[in-house]
């Protein structure tokens, strides 16, 4: 039988991952900073006019480090996002609310030095607002290179979330999107005790020949003390990780009217969580494909699907309630997301998110099972931010979007084990539905 | 009345000189301008618009047929363009855009691979064109 804590715990867990989702559905990496500096619109470098997702233009404008520019001089490297939104869970109050504002830093230093840096501030209810440093992205690239006579960059990007700067966009970190995961990878942000925007490091990395994209690195996490510092709650501290390698190497085609990409991703590291637990030996491996039809852009089709398999050998073997935990175990986590977008400003998302993983009793209670599907659906309007619109470099966005669950621990009914007798919870009761409206300025 | 064979003879002469003298002074096919809009979309538009005053990371190509390369007021250009003495005229632009832009004007800032399309190139210019 599990504990109430446990319970609850797996509870706490829930919120945390719609918390998760919820950001996959406002998320935005498109800064107007940007787009005042390059002269550019909105919907050059995101099909919606909005982020985070990219098109070729703008995963060549990441690759330069966020250092093109429309030479028109200095411009000043600030951005600004404000979100209100309604939201309606299948169980529990309705809330409206402003949900998150954001500073962005992003812009170019030099030719060669560039930058992104978000600064959160999420209202946790009640108008109880905290703050956080949020993505961090700060690059020196060197361009127009020739190597065997071929266009060659490369760079070197500091960053806080493995994967978060790479330049397809398509891997969790990147694009926001991962399956909402009561074990799952350490590349998925919306995993428990994720390594997103707690770890510091990076890598670097090369463009060759405008297709074949490289990179090496390296992380380390935070110490708790930084992290209570940068605005985050210690009780999610993702650990200690050592010998810790990066590692991505992909193919990728602009044919101008379409793109796709191949690559491949991999993570190693040894983790203590908490950090004074024997380590656990963690790898993940991932591959990821991705397909843009872009045509006129009057329609386009952005299509992925990223794979990654977790294998831990676990440094520990504890028993709970009489049951010994296995010493292996794997974690796996799917994401397969297709938007279309009508003339740069309508577009309709829907993503299918599967998080599954090695049954054990011990580890994964009430069932044994860490497994979980979700499903994002999402329908959005950006009147601005093209060329021909009131204004090119700012936009806003209205969305709705509806989260839905169909498993959790690994169950669709009765999802926390509750007794015979006891308030039971489904996993469609962790389903939401949400309004909202964002501004980007 | 009939015309004797040598008449009709020196009639079908006089025709086939005419059409062959006429499409030789004809002017080349023009490209379709509302086609060229859309390859505009595909190919340039990140850079560059045809809006009068509005640069990107490349200059405004409004009213660039007849301009004079590297002359636009208020756009930094390369020393490779600023020093081209060359006026984009219909045929510059063929030449240009149909080969990669580092192969036909060393030390440009624009990164253009080229467009082998002959009916896109042709169309792409028409637009250009009726930029004005």
């Amino acid at each position: 039988m599990p504990s109430f804590l446990t319970r609850c715990r797996a509870a706490l867990g829930s919120s945390a991952l719609l918390a998760a989702l919820m950001l996959a559905g406002n998320d935005a990496h498109a800064v107007p900073a940007y787009a005042r500096q390059t002269g550019s619109a909105c919907a050059d470098c995101h099909a919606g006019a909005y982020g985070p997702a990219l098109t070729p233009y703008g995963m060549r404008f990441k690759l330069n480090g966020y250092t093109d520019t429309d030479g028109q001089g200095t411009k000043i490297p600030v951005a600004a996002q404000l979100t209100g939104s309604h939201n309606v869970p299948a169980r529990g109050d309705n809330t409206t609310q402003l949900t998150e504002a954001d500073v962005y830093l992003a812009g170019r230093i030099s030719d060669h030095l560039g930058g992104f840096v978000k600064v959160e501030t999420d209202n946790n209810g009640n108008d109880h607002f905290s703050t956080k440093l949020s993505n961090l992205d700060l690059r020196f690239v060197a361009k127009d290179l020739k190597v065997a006579g071929k266009d060659t960059i490369i760079g070197v990007s500091v960053n806080n979330s493995p994967g978060f700067d790479d330049p397809i966009a398509a891997l969790p970190n990147a694009s926001s999107l991962g399956p909402p995961a009561v074990s799952g990878t350490l590349l998925n942000l919306s995993s428990a005790n994720t390594l997103y925007n707690r770890v510091i490091g990076g890598g670097v990395y090369a463009l060759y020949n405008n297709d074949w994209y490289g990179e090496i690195g390296t992380y380390n996490t935070m110490p708790t003390s930084m992290q209570d510092h940068l605005g985050y709650n210690i009780a999610n501290d993702p650990g200690r990780i050592s010998d810790t390698g990066y590692f991505r190497f992909a193919y990728m085609k602009d044919m101008k009217r379409q793109f796709f990409s191949a690559g491949v991703v991999a993570l190693t590291t040894k983790r203590q969580l908490p950090r004074n637990a024997p380590s656990d030996d963690i790898t993940d491996l991932g591959y990821d494909l991705t397909y843009q039809f872009l045509g006129n852009r009057e329609h386009i089709v952005q299509a992925s699907y990223v794979n990654i398999l977790e294998q831990r050998d676990y440094g520990s073997t504890p028993v709970v309630n009489g049951v010994v935990a296995k010493p292996r175990g794997d974690a796996h986590d799917q994401t397969l997301s297709v938007t279309y977008t009508f003339k740069q400003s309508y577009a309709l998302q829907v993503a299918h998110l599967v998080s599954t993983g090695t049954q054990d009793a011990a580890r994964y209670p009430p069932f044994g099972k860490p497994d979980s599907t979700a499903n994002l659906i999402t329908l959005y309007w950006t009147p601005f931010g093209k060329d021909d619109s009131f204004t090119s470099i700012a936009n806003l966005k209205i969305a709705a979007t509806w989260f839905r669950f169909t498993r959790f621990n690994g169950a669709s009914s009765n999802i926390f084990g509750a007794p015979v007798g006891s308030p039971m919870t489904n996993a469609k009761d962790l389903d939401a539905f949400t309004l909202s409206a964002s501004v980007a300025f | 009345m009939t015309c004797s064979p040598r008449v009709k003879a020196a009639r079908r002469a006089l025709l086939a000189g005419l059409f062959f003298y006429s499409a030789g002074t004809l002017p080349v096919l023009a490209g379709d301008a509302s086609a060229g809009a859309d390859v505009f979309k595909q190919e340039c538009a990140e850079c560059h618009t045809t809006k009068e005053g509005k640069n990107k990371k490349g200059p405004s190509l409004f009213g660039i047929v007849g301009r004079n390369a590297g002359s636009l007021d208020g756009y930094s250009y390369s020393d490779a363009l600023k020093n081209a003495k060359w006026t984009w005229t219909e045929d510059k632009l063929h030449w240009y855009l149909s080969q990669p832009a580092k192969q036909a004007n060393p030390g440009t800032k624009m990164k253009y691979s080229g467009l082998d399309d002959a009916k896109q190139l042709d169309d792409l210019i028409a637009y250009l064109q009726s930029n004005h």
